[in-house]
């Protein structure tokens, strides 16, 4: 120690740092931040200390009984010492007065900036909207596991050191898709598709609720679904009633939302979307309609239909990528499964598919039996006339005929719907499905 | 978001939608509907049903009116199809089987007719199916599923599935404990569980076995269902199983562990679990038990590591002489040092290391002054101690030992003149520290210690003194020189030599139990005209060499010497010792301490509050007792003022520290203790928080995570000094023998911080000499075998350590600083070596990762993740785990730790791509 006494190369980097900072000169340049970039969650910091340790195993056992319940008797004398200690000695004056003291280090007013760079653990540049850029201090009270470039700050309204930042932690973009209400349609409202029903309940429910039970047998859960089927056969249906009947975080999207104006932002916007859902975990993702994305790569011309293959490549990284998301599952919907890409569908990525075929004799009852529950009928009307009939009728199809035969029959003023009225109406629908040629014609 | 909100109604709901989890009565919990209209949306629903679910109502309805038919033909027949129709019915995970909710409105008619019908065949039979029924129907807590089946018949109970079986488990737990309550037979009940337990073994479900044994109180059925394919799964659960029941469950538990390893003959892990129980008898069964001489050697190597004596003279298994003499040498650990050295030279690190190297001085910007106005006998002592702890056990070092080749200081020599560059009690240490460099080698220490022997400087020949004890440090030789070499010494007139060989047999015989050193040392205890500081030093070493037996006449000797000192000698920082060594005495003995604790209460106030925490928190060290830890927290609660209590506020430290010492068993408790260790610094009085580092260092000892490193290198500029020099050490034994980068980095900043303060310099010294404890292959973890044994002498001589840094002022910058050579015993190689049949070292190819929990998992699961392929010699850090890479060999032990024996594999076949 102490036989050079200067003169070593690189000491310190020409940043113009002053001169103040007291012993801590060191040879090597100052540790860089520990961190740039991406918002590290609940890793370091207090935010660690307070976790709680997870507990193995997974499966329902008295251990895995006895060691949360050693937690909670943690927790326990934790709670009690605190309420105790609280008594004694109350913290909220002292607790006031940091706050009041670090209110007054803010100064206020404030003005918001954006943080172009972090230099090291206490320097940043930052830039005001008015333009120019700053070197300036970040405050030791500002929690600087939650900055990162590009995020918005509030500044010293002299000084412009950092004092605090602003915490918009989601994209407006990606909040709006999160399912605040859920819809009212249930399991019971879809007809038939029992199958299916069992199928996308073991992939993305089961896994959320009872994750023991995959550990048991030991394999790793489905990762998504797609539901693919002809129009009108209930997949966005089903998709609601699984929104309705969970409690875990339901996201959903159109294929066509992806697609951005400008370069990067449709990828950007799906990394946010599973960000957003990997915080609010467990969730759900419905990306509904993705074949707006989703078609297979070809040589595309314009750098429209580039970017939007882009998009689906950040898909893509996302639903099998490096970084493994535990508890997101992702609900895809299309018609025309045959146009997506292969990598879309592998196992890894999406593990099942799920087909919604035209319903049968015995599920267009059920259709129309729940389309008809709540309309008032005549005596005279025949559903089974309809439900035999050999035509292609879709859910959706179903749900017309009754909905046109309800308005026919208000057309004239009648308060019951009769038979007529379904006839013409059935007529009507697949006049229009069958584009122009009256049915029968060639039967 | 359409949470289900629990409610308990029980029969109107959508079966369909509900998940069966694991029990059928989940879904009798889930809510219905949210809607209102539930029960009308249900009649809708009855009215959809398909085809089939109509026929299958429909018939189901049939035999149901069938079943209350008169004629006992027609019963028969319609309870039989009733149940081939519950056993068919292949559930989905999703739903409620089938025909289980069509009977469901029919449970009442069932039962009534169940009531009406005379004892028969068919009774028996609707016996059965109604307690099928119950597991979806009956209200909770009512048992009808079990209360049916003791009615039924009695056989094939698993032939109706596992959810079943679940459910009739859980039920006759219930029903077990109201008995028992009751005082009531249970003999039906039993034999129900004898049926229950093959169906869980044969299915995959030993751990729902042991728990279903638990309950019922009778571990000892598992015995004979557990066998070679199993008994792996099944020991693990019991094993973690073992660490959070309360006793005296735990014992049992670990004793069916036990007696399945046995039975398996899988010795090596009966050996464990007989020393986790630490009972000599089962160790002794144990060993004797095995017959392969081979493996023999294998468990005699563990007995080492855990520093067990066991007496082989009365061992009639042995073959002869030879094999005894061999297995001997293996226990006595004197091999230890060889292999050490077979890693060193391995890893190439044999050269040796200066402070300076270990300090790194050119990496701290050099423009603070040097050390001009630095007491520089202090950082000549903070070098003796560096370089002892890194070159520790490795035989050579450049300031002690070395020839002189290194120009680092300005004598161009070395022995003797570093030696004689420390002052007084400095040459204490520095003596003392050649024993560390030859730590575990006693054949090649004790010529280079002679010579200190015959010095006329008392605090040199204390210092050989000491030398001596840390050199025989865990090892035992055939002709014991220690004692001999030692005893003399004892009785000397100079304090500061009395201390060095008091001390040394201490280190030397930790954990022996031997008696001649008891009857050495129990007069001096006893001595109240000698000074407090050797009676203090003499009752410590008196714990160490009694570590964790109870041992009355030591605990009777030093509660003697505890009266009869006068009060103004109680004051003496030394004191503490004094409690400590009764704490020892008690190490980990539970209960067995409460008769001393009420002896203890009855000495004068200055210590009687510390000496009951102290005695407290070591008895239940390592338990997760979480009683004691509530105590000593609500302890570490009170708000004292030094000079009002007449007892102090050390006994508030003492507890922080217990509060580590009962949590540090398993990882839960420590994270936990973590947590509350927060709440104790942000509310504690000063004494608390200057304890909380210790307890912080001790809780992830060798183990540098994270979270414990910010919170530590936050306290080490705290404002407070001793705070801050605790938060050092802590560092230091975070990082113990792990070279991590990062402490050692933040070490360096706090030197150059630190530059003008020569007491905080020198704890960041040693705490820097810690972090490259042998040059990074050594660990202070006093846990072994995958976490799961405590060595007790290693635990023993860290809490010295820290008890002696708890008084930093008093104790360590004061003249008694070679104390710090109180973890000597904790010191251990932290490596894996595998040798052949002939002991000899046979390098293979290891993976070493991070263990992963694996206990109740399906299947083989991973054991280590992250891993890396290595070839033996390895170092594994704490948390890690190593597996052989290659089938060639077998090795003897399931746990890669330490020495292990590798046999070729009889079945290898060599693969021809496999060069």
């Amino acid at each position: 120690m102490g036989q050079n006494q200067s003169g070593l190369p690189g000491q310190t980097p020409p940043t113009g740092q002053k001169e103040e900072k007291k012993e801590k000169k060191k040879f090597e340049p100052q540790a860089p931040p520990s961190r740039v970039g991406r918002k590290q969650k609940r890793q370091k910091g207090p935010e660690a200390a307070s976790r709680l340790p997870t507990v193995t195993p997974a499966t329902k056992c008295k251990l895995r009984l006895l060691k949360l319940e050693r937690v909670k008797d943690y927790l326990l004398m934790e709670e009690e010492f605190v309420a105790n200690q609280e008594r004694l000695k109350p913290q909220e004056d002292k607790n006031q007065e940091d706050r009041t003291k670090v209110d007054d280090l803010r100064g206020s007013p404030m003005s918001v900036g954006n943080l172009e760079e972090i230099i090291d653990e206490n320097h940043a540049i930052v830039s005001s909207s008015v333009g120019p850029e700053y070197y300036v201090n970040v405050l030791s009270f500002v929690d600087k596991d939650q900055l990162e470039p590009g995020c918005s700050i509030l500044l010293h309204n002299k000084v412009l050191s950092v004092v605090g930042l602003l915490q918009d932690e989601v994209d407006p973009m990606v909040s709006v898709m999160k399912v605040e209400k859920a819809p009212l349609e249930s399991y019971a409202d879809v007809g038939g598709l029992e199958q299916q029903i069992q199928e996308i309940k073991e992939a993305v429910e089961l896994p959320l609720t009872h994750p023991e039970l995959y550990e048991d047998i030991g394999i790793k859960p489905p990762k998504g679904v797609i539901l693919y089927g002809e129009p009108g056969t209930g997949k966005t249906l089903l998709a609601k009633a699984v929104a309705n009947s969970t409690s875990a975080t339901f996201l959903r999207v159109v294929g066509s939302e992806l697609i951005q104006k400008y370069l990067g932002d449709g990828p950007k916007l799906v990394r946010e979307l599973f960000r957003v859902a990997d915080e609010l975990s467990p969730s759900i993702v419905f990306i509904d309609e993705i074949d707006a994305v989703g078609t297979k790569r070809y040589d595309a011309q314009s750098s429209g239909e580039r970017e939007i293959q882009r998009t689906m490549l950040e898909l893509l990284n996302q639903l099998d990528g490096f970084d493994a998301r535990a508890d997101v599952k992702v609900i895809l919907a299309t018609n025309r499964i045959e146009s997506l890409d292969p990598a879309l569908l592998r196992p890894g990525r999406i593990d099942r598919k799920i087909e919604f075929p035209l319903p049968d004799i015995k599920t267009k009852r059920r259709i129309f039996n729940i389309h008809t529950g709540r309309m008032t009928l005549a005596d005279d009307v025949n559903l089974e006339e309809f439900v035999m009939s050999k035509d292609e009728l879709s859910g959706a199809d179903i749900k017309a005929v009754c909905t046109e035969a309800g308005l026919l029959a208000l057309r004239e003023r009648r308060m019951r719907v009769n038979q007529a009225d379904f006839k013409k109406a059935k007529e009507k629908v697949m006049y229009k499905k069958k584009e122009g040629v009256p049915e029968g014609l060639y039967m | 978001m359409g949470a289900p909100e629990k409610e308990d109604v029980k029969k109107d709901k959508m079966d369909e939608d509900k998940p069966v989890s694991d029990t059928v009565k989940d879904a009798k919990k889930d809510a219905p509907q949210k809607d209102k209209d539930a029960k009308k949306k249900k009649d809708e629903k009855e009215e959809d049903l398909s085809e089939e679910d109509a026929a299958l109502k429909e018939n189901l309805e049939l035999m149901v009116e069938r079943v209350q038919d008169k004629e006992a033909g027609v019963q028969k027949l319609a309870l039989e199809q009733l149940r081939t129709e519950i056993k068919d019915s292949t559930s989905s995970m999703t739903s409620v089987p089938k025909p289980l909710k069509f009977l469901r409105p029919h449970y009442d008619t069932l039962k009534a007719c169940y009531e009406a019908l005379k004892p028969s065949e068919n009774k028996t039979m609707l016996a059965d199916i109604l307690s099928v029924l119950a597991m979806t129907m009956s209200p909770e807590g009512s048992r009808e599923s079990l209360h049916y089946r003791l009615k039924g018949s009695l056989e094939n109970v698993g032939s109706w599935g596992h959810e079943y079986i679940r459910t009739l488990a859980g039920e006759i737990g219930e029903e077990y404990q109201v008995r028992t309550a009751e005082e009531k037979k249970s003999e039906d009940l039993m034999a129900l569980v004898r049926q229950i337990i093959p169906f869980h073994v044969q299915h995959n479900a030993e751990p729902e076995a042991v728990d279903l044994l638990m309950e019922v109180e009778s571990l000892d059925l598992l015995m004979e269902h557990v066998g070679e394919n199993n008994f792996r799964r099944t020991c693990l659960y019991l094993l973690s199983f073992a660490s959070y029941v309360p006793e005296p469950d735990d014992s049992l538990v670990l004793r069916t562990a036990f007696k399945i390893f046995k039975k398996v003959k899988n010795y090596d892990d009966a050996l464990r679990t007989a020393l986790r129980l630490n009972s000599s008898e089962l160790v002794a069964e144990a060993f004797s038990a095995c017959e392969d001489p081979l493996e023999k050697k294998q468990l005699a190597y563990i007995l080492a590591r855990q520093g067990f004596a066991l007496d082989l003279e009365s061992d009639i298994s042995l073959a002869g002489d030879d094999e005894r003499d061999a297995l001997q040498e293996i226990i006595s650990n004197s091999k230890l040092s060889e292999g050490y050295l077979t890693l060193a030279r391995d890893l190439d690190v044999m050269e040796a290391k200066t402070p300076d190297d270990i300090y790194k001085a050119h990496l701290i910007d050099s423009r603070t002054p040097s050390n001009a106005n630095v007491d520089s006998a202090r950082q000549n002592l903070a070098a003796t101690f560096v370089n002892g702890l890194v070159n520790a056990g490795f035989g050579t070092d450049k300031l002690m030992t070395g020839t002189g080749e290194e120009a680092s200081s300005s004598a161009a020599a070395g022995g003797g003149n570093w030696l004689f560059k420390n002052k007084e009690h400095g040459k204490t240490s520095a003596a003392a520290s050649v024993g560390l460099i030859h730590l575990w080698d006693v054949d090649g220490g004790l010529p280079q210690i002679d010579k200190y022997l015959y010095s006329t400087d008392n605090f040199v020949l204390a210092g050989g003194s000491l030398a001596i004890g840390i050199v025989s440090s865990g090892v035992r030789h055939e002709s014991d020189p220690a004692f001999a070499l030692l005893s003399e010494s004892v009785n000397k007139d100079d304090p500061a030599v009395r201390i060095g060989a008091i001390m040394g047999l201490g280190l030397a015989y930790a954990g022996v139990q031997k008696e001649e050193v008891l009857e050495l040392l129990t007069p001096v205890v006893l001595d109240s005209s000698v000074g407090v500081d050797v009676a203090a030093f003499a009752a410590l070493s008196l714990g160490l060499v009694y570590v964790g037996t109870c041992n009355d006449d030591v605990a009777m000797a030093i509660l003697q010497a505890l009266m009869e000192r006068g009060e103004t000698e109680l004051a003496d920082p030394l004191v503490r010792y004094f409690l400590l060594a009764l704490g020892l005495l008690f190490l980990g003995q539970g209960e067995a301490v409460d008769a001393t604790v009420e002896v203890v209460k009855t000495l004068h106030e200055k210590v009687s509050m510390h000496a009951q925490i102290i005695l407290d928190s070591c008895a239940y060290a390592g338990t997760g007792n979480v009683l004691k830890v509530q105590r000593l927290l609500s302890i570490c609660g009170d708000h004292l003022e030094e000079d009002k209590t007449p007892g102090g506020v050390a006994h508030q430290g003492a507890a922080v520290l217990g509060i580590a010492l009962v949590a540090m068993a398993e990882e839960l408790g420590q994270d936990m203790a973590i947590r509350s260790l927060e709440h104790l610094l942000q509310y504690g009085e000063p004494g608390i928080r200057r304890a909380v580092p210790l307890a912080l260092g001790i809780l992830s000892i060798s183990n540098p995570r994270m979270t414990v490193m910010d919170t530590l290198s936050r306290l080490s500029h705290d404002a407070d000094q001793e705070v801050a020099m605790g938060a050092i050490v802590a560092m230091g034994l975070i990082g113990g023998g792990t070279n991590n980068a990062r402490i050692a980095g933040m070490l360096r900043n706090l030197s150059s911080y630190y530059y003008k303060e020569p007491n905080l310099l020198f704890t960041v010294r040693i705490a820097q000499g810690l972090v490259h404890l042998g040059k990074g292959l050594l660990t202070l973890n006093p846990f072994h075998a995958d976490r799961g044994l405590l060595h007790q002498v290693g635990l023993a001589g860290l809490l010295a350590f820290l008890h002696s840094c708890m008084d930093f002022k008093n104790i360590i910058l004061a003249k008694y600083h070679y104390a710090l050579y109180f973890v000597v015993p904790a010191l251990q190689p932290r490596m894996l070596l595998t040798v052949d049949e002939n002991l000899k070292p046979l390098p293979v190819s290891v993976r070493v990762g991070q263990a992963v929990d694996v206990v109740g998992q399906a299947g083989r699961p991973k054991t280590i993740t992250g891993f890396q392929t290595h070839t033996t010699p390895v170092l594994l850090a704490t948390g890690d785990r190593a597996e052989l890479a290659t089938e060639k060999y077998i090795p003897l032990t399931s746990i890669l730790e330490g020495f292990v024996i590798l046999k070729p594999n009889p079945d290898y076949v060599e693969d021809h791509l496999d060069k």
